[in-house]
C-alpha cells in the first residue's frame, strides 16, 4: 500500500516545463497585447472626436473641459513636483551602503553582467567580483574578474587562462563601468545635469507605499557633449529605504519614442558578500596562469615609437614562431607558456612574413594599442597560401608601460 | 516578492523586457498547476498563454496587491474551470479520457518522466474536479486550506474533505484497488 505521504511528496515534485515553441506562441501574444494595452484607442479616437466636434454645442463644452483640463493639469504638475521625496534622500541612503549585488543587462542579452562589490568606510571600492558573458567579448569568452587593492585576476574560462595584471588603466576602466551604477555617485549626477539645464528630473510617488518611486531623468541633446550616453534614465526607488531597486537607460528611437537599451537591477543592500567571493577557489587544476606583476612580459619599448615598438612586436612574435622559438614567442605574447604556444601552432605552419602594415589604432574604443594587419605565407597539408591574421593587436602591457606585448588573437 | 513589484510597475509602463522576465520566471510553475488540473498538455499550454496574454492586456491599469505568483495562479485556476465546464457541455467526460493524452508532448519530459509520475498524472484526471483542485492547490500552489476554501466558495471542513477523499482516491487508483 501507498502511504499518502508518498504521494503528496509526488505531487510537490511534479515538475513541467514550457516548450519553446510554447514560449515563443506566448511571447509574440503577450508582447502584441502589452503594446494594445499601451495605446488607449488611437483608431478610434479621430473619428469620435470628428463626429462629436461637428456640434457647435459641444464646441463651446469642449472649451470649456479644456480650460479646465489645463487648470487642473497644472494643479496635479504642481502637486507631483512638489516633491515629498526628494533625490537627496537617495544619495544620503547611499552613502551607508557598503554591500551591493547588481545585475546589469543589455537589451537583446538574455545573461546579464553581475557584480558584487564591496565599500570601504569611506565609500570607496574595496573589492569587486565581475561575471562577465561571453558577449561582453566574443573573442575572449566568459570571464570571472576578481579585484582588490589595484589587482586584478582575469579567469578567462574558455582559454583556460588566469591572469594577473596590476595596472592603473585596468583599474580606471573598472572602477569606472561600476561609478556609473554606483548609487552615490549616479544620483548626484542627475542633479548636477539638471542644475545645469541640460536634465529635466520628474518624480512619481505612488500613494501605496509598495510601490518605487519613479524618477525620470530626460535629457537635453547637448547633454551629449558632456558624456551622457543615453537620453533617459530612470530610477525605481523604494519608497521605505530610499535605495535605487532598479535603474533603466533609454535612447531616443525614431518617432520620438524612448527606446529600452539596458537596464541595471540592485540587489541585497548591505548583505554582507562571503570574503570568499573575492578568493578563487574553483579554478581548474590544469589553468595557466600568467602573473604580469611578477613577470617581465613583452618587449621593451627603448626609445622606439608606439608604432615602431608594435611593429616590431609583430615581427620579432612570427619570426619566433618561424625559428620554432616558442619561449621568446610566449613572452612576447602575454606571456603564455612555450608548449601552448607550440599547441596553437601545430597545424598552421608559417613559412615567410610577406608583409607587415602600418599600425592603426585599435578600432574598439578604450581599448588601446594598435592593430597591425600583415601577411604571412603558410604551409598546410603540403600546400602553400597567403594568410591574414586577425589583428594582430599590440599595446602596453598591463602594469609595464614600457613594455609592448600582443593580445587577443594571433591566427 | 519585491522585485515582482519591481517587475509589474515596469510591465504598467509598457517594459516588454519586465514582461518577459515575469513569463520566464512563473512559466514553469503555471504550467505544471495547470497540467495537474487539467491533463492534458495542449490545453494546459492553452491556459497559461491566454493568462499571460490577458495579465500583458490588463498590465497598464494592473495593481498588485500580495503575491504575483498567487494572482497568476488564481487566473489560472479560473481558466482551468472554464475548460472543464466547456469540456463538460461537450460530454467529453474526463474518465473517458485517452491516456496518450496525458503524456507530455515534450520528447525531452518523456524521457526523463517516470512510469510512477505518468500513473499519477493519469489518476488525477479521474478523481472529481473539486478534489483535484483542492489537491493541487494545496501542494502545488502551496496555498492554505482557508484561501482555498474561500476561491471554491465552501466551507473549510469541506476543503478538509475534499483533499481527505481526494488523496484517498489517488492513492486507491495508483494501488490499482479500485475496480474500474
Amino acid at each position: 500500500m501507498r502511504p499518502a505521504e508518498n504521494i503528496e511528496k509526488l505531487i510537490k515534485n511534479l515538475s513541467d516545463k514550457t516548450r519553446a515553441k510554447m514560449d515563443e506562441r506566448v511571447r509574440k501574444n503577450m508582447l502584441q497585447a502589452l503594446a494594445e494595452s499601451e495605446k488607449p484607442s488611437a483608431l478610434t479616437w479621430p473619428k469620435i472626436r470628428k463626429i462629436i466636434m461637428k456640434n457647435p454645442i459641444t464646441k463651446l463644452a469642449a472649451a470649456a473641459v479644456i480650460i479646465i483640463g489645463v487648470t487642473l493639469s497644472v494643479t496635479i504638475w504642481d502637486k507631483t513636483t512638489s516633491k515629498a521625496y526628494a533625490l537627496e534622500q537617495t544619495i544620503q541612503a547611499s552613502h551607508s551602503v557598503r554591500y551591493l549585488h547588481i545585475k546589469s543587462f543589455m537589451k537583446g542579452m538574455e545573461e546579464p553582467k553581475e557584480f558584487w562589490i564591496e565599500f570601504d568606510k569611506q565609500g570607496g571600492i574595496k573589492n569587486i567580483r565581475a561575471h562577465m558573458p561571453e558577449w561582453e567579448s566574443p573573442s575572449d569568452g566568459a570571464k570571472v574578474v576578481i579585484w582588490q587593492q589595484g589587482k586584478a585576476k582575469i579567469w578567462f574560462k574558455k582559454k583556460n587562462s588566469l591572469v594577473t595584471v596590476k595596472d592603473k588603466r585596468f583599474s580606471e576602466k573598472l572602477s569606472a563601468s561600476v561609478q556609473l551604477f554606483d548609487p552615490k555617485l549616479a544620483v548626484p549626477r542627475f542633479i548636477e545635469l539638471e542644475k545645469h539645464g541640460l536634465a529635466k528630473i520628474e518624480i512619481e510617488e505612488p500613494s501605496n507605499k509598495a510601490e518605487p518611486i519613479i524618477t525620470t531623468a530626460t535629457y537635453s541633446p547637448e547633454s551629449k557633449q558632456f558624456g551622457v550616453p543615453v537620453d533617459r534614465t530612470i530610477l525605481f526607488v523604494d519608497q521605505t529605504t530610499k535605495l535605487i531597486t532598479s535603474m533603466e537607460s533609454y535612447s531616443l528611437a525614431e518617432g520620438s519614442e524612448y527606446e529600452l537599451i539596458d537596464w541595471i537591477e540592485f540587489y541585497d543592500y548591505n548583505q554582507q558578500i562571503d570574503p570568499a567571493m573575492f578568493v578563487f577557489d574553483n579554478l581548474p587544476s590544469d589553468i595557466m596562469q600568467i602573473d604580469q606583476t611578477t613577470q617581465d612580459i613583452g618587449l621593451e619599448q627603448e626609445n622606439l615609437s608606439e608604432e615602431e615598438i608594435a611593429l616590431k612586436v609583430v615581427r620579432e612574435f612570427y619570426e619566433a614562431v618561424i625559428a620554432k622559438d616558442y619561449t621568446k614567442a610566449g613572452r612576447i605574447y602575454g606571456n603564455i607558456p612555450a608548449s601552448r604556444i607550440e599547441e596553437m601552432f601545430k597545424e598552421l605552419k608559417i613559412v615567410r612574413i610577406i608583409s607587415i602594415d602600418e599600425p592603426k589604432p585599435h578600432p574598439i574604443p578604450g581599448v588601446g594599442g594598435f592593430m597591425v594587419p600583415c601577411k604571412l605565407e603558410i604551409e598546410k597539408d603540403g600546400i602553400k597560401s597567403v594568410f591574414e591574421p586577425y589583428g594582430p593587436a599590440v599595446r602596453a602591457v598591463y602594469g609595464q608601460p614600457n613594455r609592448w606585448n600582443i593580445h587577443g588573437g594571433v591566427k | 516578492m519585491l522585485e515582482d513589484k519591481l517587475l509589474v510597475v515596469k510591465c504598467r509602463r509598457g517594459n516588454k523586457e519586465a514582461m518577459c522576465r515575469i513569463y520566464d520566471k512563473h512559466k514553469d510553475y503555471l504550467l505544471t498547476l495547470s497540467k495537474g488540473l487539467l491533463g492534458e498538455q495542449a490545453t494546459a499550454e492553452d491556459v497559461v498563454h491566454d493568462v499571460f496574454v490577458s495579465f500583458a492586456r490588463s498590465a497598464g491599469q494592473f495593481q498588485l496587491k500580495g503575491s504575483l505568483r498567487a494572482y497568476l495562479a488564481t487566473c489560472v485556476i479560473n481558466l482551468a474551470r472554464d475548460k472543464i465546464r466547456a469540456r463538460t457541455r461537450q460530454a467529453q467526460v474526463l474518465d473517458s479520457m485517452n491516456p496518450d493524452t496525458l503524456r507530455s508532448d515534450n520528447p525531452a519530459q518523456n524521457l526523463i518522466e517516470s512510469e510512477e509520475i505518468t500513473q499519477l498524472r493519469q489518476a488525477l484526471t479521474k478523481i472529481p474536479y473539486e478534489q483535484r483542485e483542492v489537491v493541487m492547490l494545496h501542494l502545488k500552489a502551496g496555498m492554505k486550506f482557508r484561501e482555498i476554501a474561500r476561491l471554491q466558495g465552501v466551507s473549510l471542513s469541506t476543503t478538509h474533505g475534499r483533499y481527505r477523499y481526494g488523496l484517498d482516491k489517488l492513492r486507491s487508483l495508483l494501488n490499482s484497488e479500485v475496480k474500474e
